[in-house]
């Protein structure tokens, strides 16, 4: 019953704030240092939503986004990636890769949580 | 948010993207081209400035944007990279490594007029950065204005919604839209666009191809309206117009509408409605009964005559009568949400007075209920939320230690479900205890110890009459009335209910009503010489019973269906009808409560539609029977009461294994 998100980011307290925000919501969460990291935890799970930061060490938001939408299982798999807002360019990189989810860093969890409230469903 | 984990984490944290941005600094210092450098340089400080974002550290977050614009402009080659800025930014490193220490010391950086100074001085280096080479100061970011032109009253809302093709494949469901936008008010209507969907040979299921217009009643601005849609918005037709209010006009959004409403589908009503005396309903729906009657009598006829065009009419008009069945039902339901919130309160109040933190989630609200349901549903619900207030959700502390999140859930649902409504409560309790339930049983003489059972049949015993676990009574649930008074209100509802729980993980009531309370789908049979009719939401199967099968059955009391154990009922025997063994029999599989039951009857007679009258007072309470109904030939069918026979049977077992 329980939904199960995905976050991604290289940034321990930021995964942190994310987990408890949605664990407190009643998300099962997952989280994921990089890209690498997030594939490897992914197999052969059910996840609802993935957060993902685009900015990351190895592999970053954007390869793994494209990575992501090859596979059969999360294709459908809504994304959603987080930015500064300095990134313009990335944002646009990012939406022709299919992800057309962005929170803005930084951003309070009640804004996390209503983002991805709009995406999965109760 | 900032909790003490939280803060230490980023503290950690950052200090290491320090000590990584000093390092990129030295290199540069050697290779002032190396563009990995810069950029591990600025992710570092991207990242810590993220992070004191999200973690609420203004200040890092003020100060560390200013040292990203300039690396962000480093890294578009528009600020060279020279010996003054890396000296520059290494004493910025150091600044934030001041920041740092002294929030790990507990101490407020803005009450430090050294470190204040420090940091302006630094930041006006820094701006003369940007100003030389960039255009201007450094802008603070544009954050957007929620909050404009908000009406606090509730306006209706028109929604015009065109979901892109490929909106799917970008992992967006348009159903998740929809859901979240009723929370920020009331859907009145919802209307499918489907007109842009392609023949069946052309389309591709992975596009979607549908458009909803949606009648919304709330009190958030049309920019909060908008926000809903935010992720969509770049591919998606999408038209936010005011409709004229129902209650009090309001001349500017009636003006406006007037203006807009040409967008889609001319004369944009609002939902209006009138109110009815219950009893005209009534009678109203009592008639229609009368008229699925009449109809079925003259099915029955043109069948007899066998005259084609008067079967055809005949059907025709069955059809008919089937439309105006439901729609005339569909007038007595209302919405379950208003009796959900009812709980909020009831929650919230428990939540104060006893310290323990739990939210109600409420979903489903939209699901329509029979208003006599709903008004008798009330009781058990607040029973069984109470319940999983007092006896699921542990103490607050008892949580912690569990590693459960600190605030309890109690989760409040409602679907259709194939001819029934489905209520679930939840909660992510501790779940029922199983070794503690079969103790207690035992105490109470409701079970013999020893007694072997199945984890299905132990959570069934909560429901026992004068059964309850709880260890101390509180002066909100456990006063007496049991589980077992919530079982009866629901099946005098003719329906069920049933409990799922996981130990440590929670429990999951699930109450099963049907969906009208006049007029069910039935499955006639006939045993002796009498008709009875099974709810045809219970029936599973019918089998034609041998003459092996009877001989071998009768025996042993059971019958084996496909090598599984059904235990089975006899109505001759149940109701009395003189023996006829010889004949050939029947054997209905019915389902009920999650497990299965036979009934042996003489003869199958199909489906059929009847109208639930009830019994007079002298035979309300014939075990077995829970109403009659009048068939297109004038005569009488009895309606067995599933549960109250399978209950029987469980009973007889019962007195069977415990001499």
């Amino acid at each position: 019953m329980a939904r199960t998100i995905m976050i991604i980011d290289d940034s321990a307290s930021i995964r942190m704030v994310v987990s408890i925000a949605l664990k407190k919501a009643g998300y099962e969460v997952i989280e994921a240092v990089d890209g690498g990291d997030a594939l490897e935890k992914i197999k052969g799970r059910k996840i609802n939503l993935i957060i993902c930061d685009v900015n990351m060490p190895n592999m970053d938001g954007i390869s793994f986004l494209k990575m992501i939408k090859q596979d059969p299982d999360y294709k459908f798999t809504p994304v959603i990636m987080l930015t500064t807002e300095s990134q313009e360019a990335k944002k646009q990189e990012g939406r022709a890769a299919g992800a057309k989810a962005w929170v803005v860093k930084p951003f309070k969890p009640e804004q996390m949580l209503a983002a991805v409230e709009k995406l999965v469903l109760p | 948010m900032e909790t003490d984990p939280v803060l230490q984490t980023f503290i950690i944290e950052s200090t290491e993207k320090v000590q990584e941005m000093e390092s990129a600094l030295l290199q540069l210092e050697t290779s002032p081209d190396d563009e990995d450098t810069v950029n591990a340089l600025f992710r570092a400080a991207h990242t810590i400035k993220g992070s004191a974002g999200v973690v609420g550290i203004d200040n890092i977050e003020k100060f560390t944007h200013t040292v990203e614009n300039v690396l962000e402009k480093v890294r578009l080659g528009e600020i060279r990279v020279s010996e003054d800025l890396i000296g520059l930014l290494l004493r910025c490193c150091d600044h934030i490594g001041h920041l740092l220490k002294s929030l790990n010391a507990g101490k407020d950086p803005e009450e430090n007029p050294e470190l204040q100074t420090e940091g302006q001085a630094m930041a006006g280096e820094l701006s003369a950065y940007l100003a030389v080479e960039g255009q201007g100061v450094s802008p603070e970011p544009d954050k957007e204005t929620t909050e404009q032109g908000g009406t606090p009253e509730a306006l209706t809302w028109r929604i015009s919604l065109r979901f892109g093709r490929d909106v799917l494949r970008d992992g967006m469901d348009p159903i998740s839209f929809i859901s979240y936008l009723s929370k920020l008010g009331e859907i009145t209507g919802l209307t499918t666009l489907t007109d842009a969907v392609p023949p069946a040979r052309e389309m591709d299921p992975e596009s979607c191809y549908l458009g909803f217009e949606i009648d919304f009643r709330s009190d958030a601005g049309r920019q909060a309206i908008e926000d809903v849609f935010e992720f969509v918005r770049e591919d998606c037709e999408i038209n936010i117009t005011p409709l004229p209010a129902t209650a009090p006009p309001r001349k500017t959004a009636g003006a406006e509408a007037g203006k807009q409403a040409q967008t889609r589908e001319p004369g944009a009503k609002g939902a209006g409605t009138i109110r009815v005396d219950t009893d005209k309903l009534d009678q109203l729906i009592n008639m229609v009964g009368e008229l699925v009657i009449a109809n079925a009598n003259i099915n029955q006829q043109a069948r007899r005559i066998g005259d084609n065009s008067l079967l055809e009419s005949a059907f025709a008009l069955s059809r008919l009568v089937e439309d105006i069945r439901d729609r005339a039902m569909r007038v007595r339901m209302v919405p379950i949400g208003e009796t959900f919130n009812r709980f909020r309160r009831t929650v919230r109040d428990f939540s104060r007075s006893t310290g323990k933190d739990i939210r109600l989630l409420i979903s489903g609200s939209e699901t329509e209920l029979d208003k006599g349901v709903i008004e008798k549903i009330g009781d058990p619900l607040m029973h069984l939320i109470r319940n999983s207030a007092d006896h699921g959700i542990e103490e607050r502390d008892v949580r912690l230690a569990l590693n459960k999140p600190e605030n309890g859930v109690i989760h409040l649902n409602a679907y259709q479900e194939t001819g029934s409504i489905v209520i679930e409560i939840s909660d992510d309790g501790s779940g029922l205890n199983r070794e503690k339930i079969v103790k207690k049983a035992v105490e109470r003489g409701i079970i013999s110890p020893g007694k072997e059972l199945s984890e299905r049949e132990i959570n069934n015993l909560i429901f026992e009459p004068g059964f309850s676990t709880a260890q101390k009574v509180t002066n909100v649930s456990g006063r007496g009335v049991g589980m077992d008074v919530v079982k009866r209100n629901i099946e005098a509802l003719r329906g069920s209910v049933e409990v799922e729980s996981r130990e440590g993980r929670g429990t999951t009531v699930r109450i099963r009503l049907p969906l009208t309370m006049a007029i069910i789908d039935g499955f006639m049979v006939k045993a002796g010489a009498s008709f009875y009719i099974i709810p045809l939401d219970m029936l599973d199967e019918c089998l034609e019973m041998s003459d092996t099968d009877k001989q071998l059955s009768f025996k042993r009391n059971y019958f084996s269906l496909r090598g599984k154990v059904l235990p089975f009922l006899r109505l001759r025997d149940i109701f009395n009808e003189p023996d006829g063994r010889n004949r050939r029999e029947h054997m209905v599989v019915i389902r009920y409560a999650g497990g299965k039951t036979g009934l042996v009857v003489d003869e199958l007679h199909g489906e059929v539609q009847v109208v639930i009258k009830s019994l007079g007072r002298v035979y309300r309470d014939v075990n077995g029977i829970s109403g009659a109904t009048i068939l297109g030939d004038g005569t009488v069918a009895l309606i067995l009461d599933v549960p109250g026979l399978v209950r029987n049977l469980e009973k007889a077992a019962g007195a069977l294994s415990y001499p």
